[in-house]
């Protein structure tokens, strides 16, 4: 069956970029929002089992959504894909509840090594 | 001959060149915060097409009464030219100053020096980042000095540009329990929009 994927980035081109990286054959069903906001509402909703997160962006950041999360418990596993790279983020994230952190502009190879690692590819 | 050509960006690129900031100014901030072991706060980036004569409302991050010190630097690469502004809040000095563990002193040479550093590293970061993206190389210029403790339409009256449009990249930066405040513009020339828009479409299409 396919696995309900949720990318959540404020640029549009980013979510295409994001889109087009992901591993070629995998079978899901893509969903996008635009903020923090919409990506609980779409994790609530189902559309969300894997949440390919960005981190600054309007309405709710991405630090936000993942306490958000946390406190409401939702069912999701959440990948970080930021262009802030400083050390302290990276470690606020992970403190939060990311499975892990990816660097802008994430390269398909990198995201599948992180899926493997997860045991979901 | 059509002698005005009309220089514009659609929204799709707009928000490419937002992203392209985005990474960009991450990989600047990266460098910024290992330098002072500081935590920079990340804003979204502005990009805006506009006369050059209204770079003032380009530079939202900082208030006209506030006394500001700056530094300007000329880039080109494949056919894109352009100029990058860093400007600070001059309260940035003493933390700043501190951060580097000279103690907080200031005074105008050690604060054009500190000026200068962190101009380099900002610029030539954000510049490197924009350019893995779009694939261009930027050569820098030397940095020049704008002007120390004037007010911000002092500073940027000095600038006398040949182009009137330009496609303005706003960043503030902003550092963590600090009084710490900067501008860096990425400002590309009227003749360097097309060549961008081109480079843009491409990864638009890609």
């Amino acid at each position: 069956m396919a696995i309900p994927v949720l990318i959540c980035d404020d640029s549009s081109f980013a979510r295409k970029q994001m889109a087009r990286s992901l591993p070629e054959g995998w079978d899901v069903e893509l969903s996008f929002a635009c903020n923090g906001e919409e990506a609980i509402q779409a994790i609530k909703d189902g559309k969300g089992e894997i949440l390919f997160l960005d981190l600054t962006m309007p309405v709710l950041d991405g630090f936000g959504t993942l306490a958000q999360i946390r406190k409401e418990d939702l069912n999701t596993m959440v990948i970080v894909v930021s262009g802030d790279i400083q050390p302290e983020a990276h470690a606020e994230v992970m403190g939060l509840g990311a499975l892990d952190f990816i660097k802008k502009p994430a390269s398909k190879d990198k995201i599948k090594e992180v899926l493997t690692r997860f045991g979901i590819l | 001959m059509n002698q005005t050509v009309t220089v514009s960006i659609t929204e799709d690129q707009r928000d490419c060149y937002q992203e392209i900031s985005n990474v960009a100014m991450g990989q600047a901030a990266d460098l910024l915060a290992r330098l002072l072991d500081v935590k920079v706060i990340l804003p979204i980036p502005v990009v805006n097409l506009i006369e050059v004569n209204e770079l003032r409302m380009a530079l939202s991050g900082i208030e006209n009464t506030e006394s500001v010190s700056g530094v300007c630097q000329g880039f080109i690469g494949n056919g894109i030219s352009g100029e990058a502004l860093l400007i600070f809040n001059d309260t940035s000095f003493a933390d700043i100053s501190s951060l580097l563990k000279y103690g907080g002193i200031t005074d105008s040479s050690l604060e054009l020096e500190l000026l200068m550093d962190v101009a380099n590293i900002l610029i030539g970061a954000c510049l490197r980042g924009v350019g893995e993206q779009l694939d261009v190389g930027f050569s820098q210029g030397h940095p020049v000095v704008l002007g120390q403790h004037v007010n911000l339409t002092d500073l940027i009256k000095a600038k006398n540009y040949r182009w009137t449009k330009t496609l303005a990249i706003e960043i503030n930066y902003k550092i963590e329990g600090y009084d710490i405040n900067c501008d860096l513009l990425l400002l590309f020339t009227e003749d360097a929009i097309g060549v961008l828009n081109e480079k843009v479409n491409y990864l638009l299409e890609d």
